[in-house]
């Protein structure tokens, strides 16, 4: 295998030598906003060893270096292969400038200053000291005497006026206070005090992992833990607590978020959970009792009578699983469907059966449920309360939920349901698959491979017949009906 | 160039499905498109991305990276982003926001999410745009008069919310 660096003694001599030992080389572009530079190097070094060559071949230091790809900086403990650094893929190299030191020591600046005033007053426990003099010198890492000198300040926060003498009583009730009185947390914040020992990480953790109450928390949730082992991330909270008005601008964004929620896939899973929320009652109410109208808690107007003058008579819907002579209720179903969503909402199939729900589809809440799929559906559903409960045990309630996510217009507002045509076009076409689905016969092929029916159209097979045929063909071993419905697709 | 992402059967099968359904060929095929570019280096090599988690299947989480322009405030530092490529991407634009800490005016102080009014690429958002487009605009952005002096967090804080 030619490397390019022929002229590296370097690299041929590692070329040779690996060779030998069957590592691969490979060639890895370093890509500066300047220059450019092709590297040979072993497939499972670490970038520590990435960066020593770098550092030979751009004639930098190593901590000048930073190197990043695919949008992350790469660690020096980290390997190539981790980051899937492969032949022929190109890494950024920044060379700083300003070794990283000096950027780094400012934080630590305050707190090594603090660290020789703090030491000086711990004698005398007794008064609070406010730290005058804060230089920001060029001092050394912090200095161990800072987490006991830390610990003898707070106890003298304690004449502030709390009066106790163990500590972690001390915590609590300074904690129990900070909560009933937030200007008490400002005053304490500005002491110049407290200051420095927040710019203390490790002191900081210490004092919060030494609360008994932290503790339990942070059993429950291990987030926790984690997240005080960042130390900036608990400065920043500090800085939040502080400050009330940042804290209500999180809350809002928090609630930006929420709704940003609905529109982006990962969103579906809460959506999910928000509708198995919804649809819990829905499916007892259905369960228990017929005349009650669960749809009535989805807001919206509706009309909650029963309304048996717009039936139209449908015999074989009643039994889904029933014989195969369900067939033509399963045109019926996807004509039922399209019909509705043609009509845009009025409902001009429901069955002979008394409406439970007493659905008008028109009438329904805003949201998901005012698309003509979706209304269809509910008909369905209401008319056969075993038709609910399959639908929710269903694997393709996923892409049923993905499709709504998939549609924000609906999902979250469905106040315009004419924005988006093909999205919703597609839904309706997920709606008549599963009518479909649920009006399959009893013990034909098409129950017999109900759930790989189910996994295949959740995959995006939406030809049924062909599913069917597949599956038929292949004994119900999925993996194969998909290769065969690969193979005779368009390429 | 789809054997080279994918791990296990399934997961070819899958991207393989994708080919086949019409709403979905545009966004994952760009978006492996733009997976490779983030990969061999597109572009001038001040901007990076790449996917946040590789097995995130649904390429929908993106992290950037952006190398602060010289001869501003912003120069030598590396500002972390995370990108996020919606279910109507690329007809939508991304959300975007910042990771590392900045001063720039559009990217709000409290979060690090970009305002999108504010970043031409994101309000005039075309689907031919693409990760790097907004990370180029970004970048931009950080030499404008407006804000290439403005005073910045110290280095290496990152947003937590």
């Amino acid at each position: 295998m030619a490397e390019s660096s022929g002229t590296d003694p370097t690299v041929d001599s590692n070329v040779v030598e690996n060779a030998a030992k069957d590592r691969t080389m490979i060639v890895v572009t370093v890509k500066t906003p300047k220059d450019k530079e092709e590297i040979a190097i072993l497939e499972d070094s670490s970038v520590a060893q990435f960066k020593e060559e770098i550092s030979k071949r751009f004639n930098a230091k190593l901590d000048q270096l930073v190197l990043i790809f695919a949008g992350k900086i790469l660690k020096d403990g980290d390997t190539l292969n981790q980051h899937g650094i492969k032949d022929g893929l190109t890494v950024h190299l920044v060379i700083k400038t300003a070794p990283k030191a000096t950027s780094g020591s400012t934080s630590q600046n305050s707190a090594s200053s603090s660290g020789t005033p703090q030491a000086n007053s711990s004698s005398s426990a007794s008064s609070p000291v406010p730290n005058a003099s804060t230089p920001p010198g060029t001092g050394p890492a912090i200095q161990p005497p800072n987490l006991l000198s830390g610990f003898g300040d707070l106890s003298s926060l304690s004449g502030m006026g709390m009066g106790s003498a163990n500590f972690m009583e001390l915590q609590q009730q300074m904690q129990r206070q900070l909560m009933s009185n937030p200007e008490m947390l400002s005053q304490i914040m500005d002491n110049p005090l407290v200051q420095n020992m927040m710019s203390n990480p490790d002191l900081m953790r210490q004092m919060i992992v030494t609360n008994p109450q932290m503790q339990q928390l942070m059993e429950r949730n291990p987030e926790i833990s984690h997240m005080l082992n960042n130390p900036e991330l608990m400065r920043q909270t500090m800085e939040l607590a502080r400050n009330p008005a940042m804290m209500q601008e999180m809350m809002r964004n928090q609630d930006r978020a929420l709704s940003n929620l609905e529109s982006i896939p990962g969103g579906y899973n809460a959506l999910r959970r928000m509708y198995t929320d919804i649809q819990e009652p829905m499916f007892s109410a259905a369960r228990e009792q017929f005349g009650n109208n669960p749809f009535s808690a989805l807001g919206g107007n509706l009309d909650s009578g029963v309304q048996p003058s717009r039936t139209e008579n449908r015999e074989p819907l009643p039994n889904p699983w029933g014989p195969p002579g369900t067939a033509p209720s399963e045109s019926r179903g996807t004509g039922s469907s399209t019909t509705t969503s043609s009509n845009g909402g009025t409902a001009p199939s429901v069955s002979s059966l008394p409406n439970p729900l007493g659905i008008n589809a028109s009438g329904l809440g805003n949201g998901v449920f005012s698309s003509p799929g979706m209304q269809s559906l509910m008909q369905q559903i209401s008319e056969n309360p075993q038709l609910m409960q399959n639908m929710l045990s269903a694997p393709y309630m996923r892409s049923m939920m993905q499709s709504l996510a998939q549609n924000p217009d609906l999902a979250s507002q469905g106040s315009n349901p004419s924005a988006d045509v093909s999205p919703s076009q597609q839904q309706q076409q997920l709606m008549q698959q599963m009518l479909q689905m649920f009006a399959g016969g009893a013990v034909t092929p098409e129950v017999r491979f109900q759930q790989q029916l189910d996994q295949l159209s959740a995959m995006g097979f939406l030809n049924r017949e062909a599913n069917l045929q597949a599956l038929i063909a292949t004994g119900g071993d999925i993996n194969a009906a998909i290769e065969r419905l690969l193979g005779s697709q368009p390429s | 160039m789809l054997e080279e992402f994918l791990t296990g059967n399934d997961l070819y099968h899958l991207v393989k499905l994708w080919a086949y359904q019409g709403v979905k060929v545009p966004r994952n095929f760009r978006l492996l498109e733009e997976l490779e570019e983030g990969q061999k280096g597109v572009g001038d090599g001040t901007v990076s991305w790449g996917l946040e988690d590789d097995e995130d299947m649904t390429l929908t989480r993106w992290r950037g990276m952006i190398i602060g322009p010289p001869r501003t405030i912003y120069e030598n530092r590396m500002y972390s982003l995370k990108v996020e490529c919606g279910p109507r991407y690329p007809e939508a634009p991304p959300f975007v926001r910042f990771v590392t800490k900045i001063n720039l005016n559009g990217v709000h102080n409290s979060n690090g999410v970009v305002d999108t009014r504010a970043v031409s690429a994101l309000a005039k958002w075309q689907n031919s745009y693409s990760i790097r487009v907004v990370l180029q605009e970004l970048r931009r952005l950080m030499m404008c008069k407006e804000n290439m002096k403005l005073p910045q967090p110290p280095e290496g804080q990152i947003y937590t919310n």
